[in-house]
């Protein structure tokens, strides 16, 4: 007895994963193609990395309803915690010139380091959860944002140099570029700078993606709606949300130690909370509750402010008349006031709660009746042009 | 002691009331809308570097000083109307991310006409002048802050207790849907205490900045959050609870700020310590403490929930 | 007062001196009350009499005042005055229940067996149908994070899908699973919040107003409904009501209170005849 809505689901979450694996085929394709300095290869990997963070704060703000504004604060955890173990040690005397070398003098490989990242994040989460997690929404924000700003704090302290390096950054770790595969005589074999921040940005999305649909993902998403009948429903509200609160953290401190690659350097005082104002933006545009809209969200987020607008920064002349208002920093003006724009009319946000099968469901219908809706345009503007005719 | 302690007792009173003067802005907002403004602290930078270039083109400082406040009450009144109005039957969790983009455009804004680069407020006669206290030297702006800070809020209260517009803030922050079912005209009551809050921070501005001269895009972020945190510290929705609290949050930040050198000098400790990175953490770790130990801050009230 | 032992015997539900005092203003006032297996058991009284407080106090949304609330002969809630409350008390039995205070989350009594719905329905919202009831099979999971989202536990997994569908379809809700729960009409969002309680697996059913809003059409199907539930699920049932066709349509015995006090209790014939009854509902029962 197929049901044929669901073989039609069936159907469009395949049509998904093929989507989903063209793109990373062409990631891959034009990592060897086009030439590594190209501004595409900016904007590919600072939003991979930004789309696994959103998707962490989406998870905990968008599907558990738990409004944090810390996210900042677990991204430094991670990556100072990668930084930390993967300078190589013939670099840590220069990298931590004040403080002897520093404590730490052994080195992990990146994949361990990035774990260890994660679950920092998620360990300072859960310490902060235990208070923080009972309070109301708006007082969680304002918490959670405090928290942010001591951990800020403590790790530029310098009395913890031997182990952060204080107020001054930490460099020559690891970063994408390591990923490529090198010939013996240094020059590149094959690029993977590109490709392998996505697949780890893509594993970890995934993992995200799987919970949601599981049984504590309904559990989250029942806190969201009602926290009173959850809990009347046997769900343990301090429990779960613990959960979502390490789980969200735990893939921003990935993302941290991403971000931390994508930098090759890190320095405590930039996580400001102005990046987590990013977030959630990025979080709100994409539509809160769809994991494929701040997927989109990031991406663009990052294409325009990096990319795209880059053009308003610059001074135009048209002959000698400069074209007032462009210059540098005017593209964060526009791209604000695209925000606000968001924010106020398309409050769904790009995707609203759909996916990408959603989406995919409903195109063979749109598609098929663009005839339909065309001819009917037709007609209306016909008819109308009769009315004034008259 | 007594001598190295003074100072930053000083420094605190003044901060104090210029937080303050911030803090009401929060918590009369929440008190109404129950939203967090973040972009508060914004207009009060913003309020700021008006005055700069208002300053640089010229004008007298009688005629820049009004003109400020009167464009920074403008502005509170303008972002309420655009970025809070239209979003007043959504969830709450879309105004605060409305505030937070305001927030945003605000920053980005400031970034954008000074082009990033440090701004210098103009000295202002009078209240720049160093004066002597007690033995320590000091600007005079630090003695004429909590005065200011004193007759506004006695004035505010005054507002709010015995006229009309007071009483109907009062009624809108206790019973929002009855007040608007009495008949009190709800847009005209928010409108103003966005403007009295955007005025109160217009005069803090001309105060802070005055102490700490350097104004960039983000002067704002730190003071507003700091203000905000008096603001639950004292009781979101008490002004004098507020007031209390900013006082109570700029001596202790500056405390902590000199407390090595307090330290050091009386002997406790051999070297510094570098404590003053933890000023600006001790107001969150306070905020925390008082989250969890008593979230009605100190002149709050509870209220419980039907279910 | 130390915990009974568990016999046949044992009333499923005993509240014992319950009062639920709200700073100055007491909603519950000395309240005491047993329902025994098998039973259906109404609460009656008119709006704000306490009714609901009761029910919160129960399902452990309120701590209570003083008193004691016992499943199965368990106490799982129990309090005295103390503090602030020592003063303001104005109840009675202060010092009986001077044992330790026993305070139960709600999701733990929901997992001891008592399953509740709500007077103003608590559906989520954002879930359809089918996962408003798999949501309530979660508390008996044996599965951690990590098996569920790696999807090792693909057995309990359709064993819950399963018995989800089962329960949809007793209540004829299966043809409409991936609709939003708060797509449907008002009726069929009530027969939802019942199947949703039913799929914690309960052996107390507390049911708030459940015909509130129904025409006597609809109210004499729940009556059937309920009465069907309650042999085929083996349940004992509590039910919170103001139509008085449903009580008396399916009530073993009723309680009454007023202003939070007892006021009457006996069979359906017993509390229609009863004056003081008569009097609370100031002159005769409910319209419906």
């Amino acid at each position: 007895m197929t049901n044929p809505k669901i073989k039609k689901k069936d159907r469009a979450l395949t049509v998904s994963w093929i989507v989903v694996a063209a793109v990373y085929a062409a990631v891959f394709a034009a990592e060897q193609v086009i030439s590594p300095n190209s501004m595409l290869f900016t904007v590919l990997k600072k939003g991979a990395t930004y789309a696994l963070v959103a998707v962490s704060m989406n998870l905990l703000n968008g599907f558990t309803g738990i409004f944090s504004l810390g996210q900042a604060g677990f991204m430094l955890l991670g990556a100072y915690t990668y930084a930390i173990f993967t300078i190589p040690l013939e670099h840590r005397s220069s990298v931590y010139q004040y403080f002897n070398g520093g404590v730490v003098q052994f080195t992990l490989p990146w994949f361990l380091a990035m774990i260890l990242a994660g679950l920092v994040a998620a360990f300072f989460a859960w310490l902060i959860g235990l208070p923080v997690l009972r309070l109301k929404s708006d007082y969680l924000a304002i918490a959670t944002l405090g928290f942010a700003e001591i951990i800020r704090a403590i790790l530029q302290w310098n009395q913890l140099g031997p182990v952060t390096n204080g107020s001054n950054m930490l460099r020559l770790f690891p970063n994408f570029n390591s990923f490529n595969i090198l010939k013996a005589d240094g020059s590149v074999a094959v690029y993977l700078s590109t490709t392998v921040p996505f697949l780890i940005a893509g594993v970890c999305i995934g993992l995200i993606v799987l919970l949601l649909h599981s049984g504590y993902g309904r559990a989250f998403k029942s806190i969201r709606d009602d926290e009173v009948a959850a809990e009347a429903m046997g769900v343990n509200l301090a429990h779960h949300k613990q959960l979502a609160f390490c789980i969200s953290s735990f893939f921003a401190g990935v993302g941290g130690a991403m971000l931390a690659m994508y930098q090759t350097t890190v320095q405590a005082k930039s996580f400001t909370t102005a990046m987590t104002y990013e977030i959630l933006l990025m979080v709100v545009i994409g539509g809160v509750g769809s994991v494929t809209g701040s997927v989109i969200s990031s991406f663009l987020f990052v294409a325009c402010s990096e990319w795209w607008l880059r053009f308003l920064d610059n001074e135009q002349f048209i002959g000698d008349f400069q074209v007032p208002l462009l210059r540098n920093g005017f593209r964060l003006v526009v791209f604000s006031i695209i925000i606000m724009v968001v924010v106020l009319f398309f409050r769904r946000g790009i995707m609203g709660t759909r996916e990408l099968p959603d989406v995919i469901r409903a195109l063979p219908g749109a598609v098929r009746s663009l005839p339909e809706k065309m001819r009917a345009r037709r007609e209306r503007r016909s008819a109308s042009r009769k009315e004034a005719g008259r | 002691m007594w001598n190295t302690v003074f100072p930053y007792l000083l420094s605190g009173i003044s901060v104090g009331g210029q937080y303050a003067l911030i803090a009401i802005g929060y918590t009369m907002v929440y008190g109404i809308l129950r939203l967090i403004n973040f972009a508060h602290g914004d207009v009060f930078m913003v309020a700021g570097i008006i005055m700069v270039y208002m300053s640089a083109s010229g004008m007298p400082l009688w005629v820049t000083i009004p003109l400020v406040l009167i464009l920074t009450a403008l502005i509170g009144f303008v972002i309420e109307r655009v970025a809070y109005k239209p979003l007043r039957s959504a969830p709450r969790m879309s105004v605060m991310i409305s505030a937070i983009g305001v927030s945003y455009t605000l920053q980005n804004l400031v970034l954008y006409v000074t082009g990033g680069l440090n701004k210098t407020y103009p000295t202002i006669p009078l209240i720049s002048q160093t004066v002597t206290v007690l033995g320590a030297k000091t600007k005079a702006v630090t003695l004429v802050t909590p005065v200011l800070t004193l007759v506004l809020v006695l004035l505010l209260v005054t507002l709010i207790n015995k006229t009309k517009i007071g009483m109907a803030m009062r009624a809108v922050s206790k019973d929002f849907e009855t007040s608007q079912l009495m008949g009190i005209k709800i847009n005209s009551v928010i409108s103003a205490t966005f403007v009295i809050g955007s005025f109160l921070a217009g005069v803090g501005s001309v105060l802070y900045f005055t102490n700490y001269p350097t104004v960039i895009q983000t002067s704002g972020a730190m003071p507003g959050l700091k203000a905000f945190v008096a603001a639950v510290f004292g009781g979101i929705g008490s002004i004098p609870g507020a007031v209390i609290g900013a006082f109570i949050i700029g001596i202790m930040e500056n405390i902590i700020k000199g407390l090595d050198v307090i330290l050091f000098k009386s002997g406790v400790i051999s070297a510094p310590l570098g404590l003053s990175t933890f000023s600006d953490a001790f107001t969150f770790a306070l905020l925390i403490v008082i989250l969890i130990v008593k979230p009605t801050g100190l002149f709050g009230e509870k209220a419980t929930d039907k279910v | 007062m130390s915990d009974k032992k568990p016999s046949s015997q044992t009333p499923v539900l005993e509240i014992e001196h319950l009062t639920m005092q709200f700073g100055g203003v007491i909603a519950v006032n000395d309240f005491s009350m047993h329902i025994d297996q098998g039973e259906i058991v109404a609460l009656i009284g008119p709006n704000g009499a306490g009714k609901t407080t009761a029910f919160n106090c129960v399902t452990g949304v309120y701590e209570p005042t003083n008193g004691q609330v016992l499943f199965h002969g368990k106490a799982i809630a129990r309090n005295h005055p103390t503090g602030k409350m020592k003063k303001l008390y104005a109840g009675l039995h202060a010092d009986k229940y001077l044992a330790d205070p026993v305070r139960l989350t709600p999701d733990r009594i929901t997992q001891m067996g008592i399953a509740r719905t709500f007077q103003n329905i608590r559906l989520f919202s954002g879930m359809t149908v089918f996962d408003n009831v798999m949501l309530a099979m979660h508390l008996r999971r044996k599965s951690n994070v990590f098996s569920q989202t790696l999807r090792l536990n693909a057995a309990e997994e359709k064993q819950m899908r399963e018995k989800a569908e089962k329960l949809l379809k007793t209540v004829d809700l299966w043809e409409v699973r991936d609709e939003m729960a708060t797509s449907l009409p008002y009726g069929r969002q009530r027969l939802l919040e019942i199947s949703r309680a039913l799929a914690t697996e309960p052996t107390l059913l507390l049911l708030d107003e459940p015909a509130a809003g129904m025409n006597p059409q609809e109210t004499e199907e729940l009556s059937r409904f309920i009465k069907r539930i309650k042999g085929q699920f083996g349940l004992t049932v509590f039910v919170i009501e103001h139509h008085m066709q449903l009580v008396m349509g399916i009530s073993d015995r009723i309680y009454c209170i007023d202003f939070g006090k007892l006021i009457a209790e006996g069979t359906p014939v017993q509390i229609q005849n009863n004056p003081a009854v008569i009097e609370a509902y100031l002159g005769g029962g409910e319209d419906e």
